[in-house]
């Protein structure tokens, strides 16, 4: 939208970034005198007329939703519509401050210049989101105190590839991100911040490199670019791109990043979400809530906010799904399952045998979950790194294994035999979930196996060959 | 020794042009000396050492085949691997679970076990499934019995392996026939990577690289030549002397090993070889070094040339 077109009357007009509910988008929001209207899938004229109204002194007619607020909220108001479903914490600026503007952020919250103890103790409890973070699940401050202790300068990396979140919050609120960073980096100890971002999130990228330029922070920050393909937002691979190797491969370990990383330095790795919620801890805000994107058969992909106690359906609900065949819960080698009611709290979903990295995909009515997985293992046999046997070799004998059910031979035991090894020895996390989204499938929908061995597609979608 | 100054060629390349397509590893190795406890014995080993040292030094419960690893007692074999990437020497430990004894450090105190039931099912699947993508011509292999992989299997008693072999899948990756000294036969590749340390780690020499992902990885040459003969190899044979399989084999000794059974040889197990061209049969024994090898750091990456990412 060109907002510039009816800017520079007495009314400001700002361009933000996504709240993450694109099905809504372009979304207006006036506001005046501790009211806000939104305006949903708006255009130039709904702009033009908002204006016109501010400036009269009123909030547009036929807005889709009001909210009242006090005098200048420093987040969005959550308008009573779909995909604002809960109090969202670490995406409470997305889609309400200007991303270029240092001083809205400044004004909004501050940035922040706790010294290294403060910053320590805020992290102490934090859990890392995402399985681009090395501290995945886990708290924080005894990896970061680690880190302090060792003689070298440490490194800051800021992962924001290829999870739709921690996109949206560099292209939406980067200086929160950086401001998160930036503290991080004052606890360990670094001297160098690297944003981490995918080359298939252009904005994002832009956004970040456009807010490095912009701030005034402890540290050189730079912002890098990987390809766009899942593994490449592994930690080590992700120390690799930033290196400038020219092929991505996962790095043994131990030991991790956190003793030697970028350029042999103490690293730490962390998704732009995990920082999002640092600077929430930093002002003191409890940070059990988890940023979730819905994918997949959804008319449009949605990232929402929701309590840990907020449960997968919720997710899919807050995104419009009415119908499905299951959810993969986890990110791309999830798990996949029917039972939605299950809480976005890490260990409720680990406990349930699913995924915690924040993407839920979602099957559609008629999809066929045994030709999913099969797809899948396929996805995983051509684009893991080639590095280890049981990644490499283990994918492309998987993906044979889940090809012979189609031929008649279901080889139960042969699957959850690879699986486990799989699971059990490859160097990293890719090729240690990929048995997940096999084994959850084979528990869940085990009538569909043996049927497909059978010769018969429950769900018909499965006609020709897999 | 450059030749720079007698005709204006360039020197060889220096080691950080040199792009091996690895990932670069952290120091494995433990920090101080150790006393490790390999099924109920108690083993001492030096600082710099991972479990794999210990467990050599004593008569294991469980089969270890460990075949990636490269144990050779000289001072270059320190700068080849542990590259981990075989996964057949995965062993119990009581404080970390499943670990790779190769390339775990060796901590005080740690308690192995060789033949905890799942270890001894991670070693056994994996090295089916290096197998798996192997191809198993034995008979017209130059490496027959000298062969660690082959070793690794009748030491662990592998009849049939679980996955097959490469025979029963795809096609061949032709015979890379080119060179005069050295013949490169990627069907039997398991991509341990010795020959690649080799060339870069220790010869310095940047000709061989890792490229591709996923089922298309492969050796390659960092001029991104297709054959050996255009790549930039100056026949130091090093490669050779780590492979440890018939991968790559020295060209007067290629069919050394095979079982004589008229009409076989490893030159048509597979069908289709990658001859020379002829060029410069008169020409020098080694090749210079007017070829230098492809930068593909992240300066010099442009999108004509975007690198090996995918």
């Amino acid at each position: 939208m060109v907002v510039e077109d009816v800017a520079g009357g007495d009314v400001p007009v700002a361009a933000v970034g996504s709240t993450g509910v694109r099905a809504l988008e372009p979304l207006l929001v006036a506001t005046h005198d501790g009211e806000s209207a939104f305006v949903t899938n708006a255009d130039v004229s709904d702009v033009e007329a908002a204006v016109s109204s501010l400036s009269d002194g009123g909030l547009p007619d036929g807005a889709d939703a009001r909210v009242s607020h006090g005098d200048a909220p420093t987040s969005l108001p959550a308008p009573d519509l779909d995909g604002f479903a809960g109090d969202r914490a670490a995406l409470a600026r997305c889609g309400w401050i200007d991303p270029r503007d240092p001083e809205a952020y400044d004004a909004a919250v501050g940035f922040s210049d706790a010294d290294a103890d403060a910053v320590l103790d805020a992290a102490a409890d934090l859990h890392g989101r995402g399985w681009g973070d090395w501290s995945q699940d886990e708290p924080l401050g005894g990896l970061w105190a680690g880190v302090r202790e060792r003689d070298d300068p440490a490194v800051v990396v800021v992962n924001a590839h290829g999870n739709p979140g921690d996109a949206l919050l560099l292209e939406g609120d980067p200086f929160a991100v950086l401001d998160g960073a930036n503290a991080a980096a004052r606890a360990v100890g670094a001297d160098a911040v690297f944003v981490y971002a995918s080359e298939g999130d252009e904005a994002a990228a832009a956004s970040a490199r456009a807010a490095a330029d912009a701030g005034d922070f402890d540290v050189p920050v730079e912002v890098v670019e990987g390809p766009a393909v899942y593994r490449a937002a592994e930690p080590t691979m992700a120390i690799e791109a930033i290196e400038g190797n020219h092929r991505l491969e996962a790095r043994l370990r131990p030991p991790g990043p956190e003793v030697e990383g970028v350029y042999g330095d103490p690293t730490v790795v962390h998704t732009a979400r995990t920082y999002a919620h640092l600077v929430g801890a930093l002002a003191g805000a409890s940070s059990d809530s988890r940023v979730v994107s819905v994918t997949g058969d959804v008319e449009t992909p949605t990232t929402v906010e929701l309590g840990e106690a907020a449960t997968v359906a919720d997710a899919v609900d807050a995104a419009g799904v009415g119908e499905y065949t299951a959810a993969c819960v986890g990110g791309k080698f999830g798990g996949l399952t029917r039972d939605l009611d299950v809480a976005l709290a890490p260990d409720a979903l680990s406990a349930n045998d699913l995924g915690t990295e924040g993407v839920v995909e979602v099957l559609g009515a008629d999809e066929c979950p045994v030709a999913f997985v099969g797809r899948r293992a396929n996805v995983a046999s051509e684009t893991n790194c080639g590095r280890c046997v049981p990644c490499r070799e283990g994918t492309t004998q998987l993906t044979e294994k889940l090809r012979d059910v189609y031929d008649g031979t279901y080889d139960e035991a042969g699957i959850e035999e690879l699986s486990r090894v799989m699971a059990s020895t490859s160097i990293c996390a890719f090729g240690r979930d990929v048995p997940r989204t096999v084994r959850t499938a084979m528990d869940e929908f085990d009538d569909a196996f043996e049927a497909h061995a059978a010769g018969d597609c429950p769900t018909g979608a499965c006609t020709g060959e897999l | 020794m450059s030749s720079e100054h007698v005709d204006g060629r360039e020197a060889p390349p220096l080691t950080e042009t040199i792009a091996p397509g690895t990932a670069t590893d952290p120091d494995v190795k433990s920090e101080d000396a150790a006393t490790v406890s390999i099924d109920g014995v108690e083993v001492e080993v030096p600082e710099g050492s991972t479990v794999i040292e210990a467990i050599e030094a004593v008569e294991t419960a469980g089969n270890v085949p460990a075949l990636c690893y490269y144990d050779r007692d000289s001072s270059q074999a320190e700068k080849i691997g542990p590259r981990s990437e075989c996964r057949t020497c995965m062993v119990e430990t009581e404080e970390h679970g499943m670990v790779p004894s190769c390339s775990f450090p060796a901590e005080d105190g740690l308690s192995v076990s060789t033949d905890a039931e799942a270890a001894t099912e991670a070693r056994d699947v994996n090295l089916d499934l290096v197998l798996s993508d192997h191809n198993l011509r034995c008979t017209t292999c130059g490496k027959n019995g000298r062969c660690e992989l082959q070793d690794a299997s009748i030491d662990n008693d592998v009849e049939e392996p679980r996955y097959g072999v490469f025979d029963d899948r795809e096609a061949y990756e032709p015979l890379d026939d080119s060179s005069d000294f050295i013949q490169i036969d990627r069907n039997k590749c398991i991509l341990c990577n010795r020959c690649v340390e080799a060339c870069n780690d220790v010869q310095v020499e940047g000709v061989l690289r890792m490229e591709g992902s996923g089922q298309d990885t492969r050796i390659g040459f960092q001029n991104g030549a297709e054959t050996m003969e255009d790549s930039t190899c100056v026949s130091c044979g090093h490669c050779v002397t780590v492979c440890p399989t018939g991968s790559l084999v020295e060209q007067d000794i290629a069919d050394a090993a095979t079982i004589p059974l008229p009409g076989f040889s490893q030159k048509n197990s597979i069908g289709k070889s990658l001859e020379s061209s002829g060029k410069e049969t008169k020409g020098p024994m080694t090749r210079m070094k007017s070829d230098e090898p492809k930068d593909l750091t992240s300066e010099a990456r442009t999108e004509e040339n975007p690198g090996d990412w995918l």
